[in-house]
């Protein structure tokens, strides 16, 4: 028994210029296309300018600074960063926050979890968890009263994130992390 | 999951921006040109795969990009305007003996690019040419005047 196919008849279905060429052209759709690329373009340059300056992290407009009131805590943190990529926060004590050297950071779930903290430098004496995040202790930071936190968001979207230092003013901040 | 959605905004933003690269990167292309493709490739497989080195991953997003161009190949039969979106239309660059500059202009196409594709097909001077048309592909079709 033969095998049948689908057929159907040869029609002269595609446009031709000057009525002798089948090309099947159509100059309405393609200036359409021109401008909707030409906008295109502008907004790719955008992107690049925008990208340029840090407004997708990593730049001028991605840094950020925070200081708390009572100047226990100054913050320096990138304001917009990376999925899965490293990024820095540098907090700095205030002199009326270190006693003998010593001192503590408080943060929240926020920060360790959300923006994925990954290493303290220099590395706390002690670090335990409190019901409402996690405390780390230094027992002597020097002259320089300032340490580093290593994060690593593991997630797109706003995070939030609250530090203190323990019995002083309590400063909050958003990390907007870029897919 | 992130690789398979990532492997489907990776080839969207891809398919994007090569038909905005307009219709050069195709057979016209340059060595340059050629390098540029790979170069976006590249940078599309680092965000594609991330960290995950896993055989499960590659597979996961291999298989999406596979059913993604599997279903705008489908698409494509169903739709023209579809298929002028994603492919373009053929463009007339020669028409009886005068240029289309506006045309050519916006396609980024040179006369020695048409001149090109005449040679290929053994006309010798643009006069012998009737139309020159640039292809969905990216390749120009030469009809000669004794045609």
């Amino acid at each position: 028994m033969p095998t049948e196919h689908a057929t159907e008849p040869i029609q002269d279905s595609i446009p031709k210029i000057n009525d002798e060429v089948a090309v099947g052209t159509d100059m309405e759709f393609q200036k359409r296309w021109w401008r909707f690329e030409n906008a295109l373009w502008i907004f790719f340059l955008l992107i690049v300018i925008a990208a340029l300056l840090g407004g997708f992290g990593r730049g001028w407009l991605a840094h950020g600074k925070m200081q708390a009131n009572d100047n226990s805590i100054a913050v320096q943190y990138d304001r917009i960063a990376r999925y899965s990529t490293p990024s820095t926060m540098t907090v700095q004590f205030g002199p009326s926050a270190i006693h003998d050297g010593r001192t503590a950071l408080w943060a929240d779930e926020g920060l360790v979890k959300n923006l994925g903290l990954r290493t303290v430098v220099p590395q706390p004496a002690t670090s335990f968890l409190v019901p409402d995040g996690t405390v780390f202790a230094f027992p002597s930071l020097g002259d320089k009263a300032s340490i580093r936190l290593s994060l690593e968001p593991q997630s797109p979207g706003m995070k939030n994130f609250k530090l203190r230092v323990p019995g002083y003013q309590e400063i909050q901040g958003s990390v907007l992390v870029m897919p | 999951m992130v690789s398979v959605i990532h492997a489907v905004c990776g080839y969207l933003f891809l398919l994007l921006v090569l038909r905005a690269l307009t219709r050069r990167p195709g057979a016209q292309m340059t060595p340059f040109e050629f390098v540029i493709i790979f170069l976006i490739g590249g940078v599309i497989i680092l965000a594609t795969v991330g960290d995950d080195r896993s055989e499960t991953n590659s597979v996961c997003a291999i298989i999406s990009i596979a059913l993604m161009h599997r279903l705008i190949s489908r698409w494509k039969l169903f739709s023209r305007t579809f298929t002028a979106l994603a492919d373009g239309v053929p463009l007339v660059l020669l028409s009886r003996g005068e240029w289309q500059t506006e045309v050519m202009r916006n396609a980024s196409v040179q006369q020695e690019d048409v001149m090109a594709a005449a040679r290929v097909k053994g006309v010798r001077s643009l006069d012998q040419i009737k139309y020159a048309i640039l292809e969905r592909t990216g390749s120009i079709s030469i009809i000669k005047n004794k045609d």
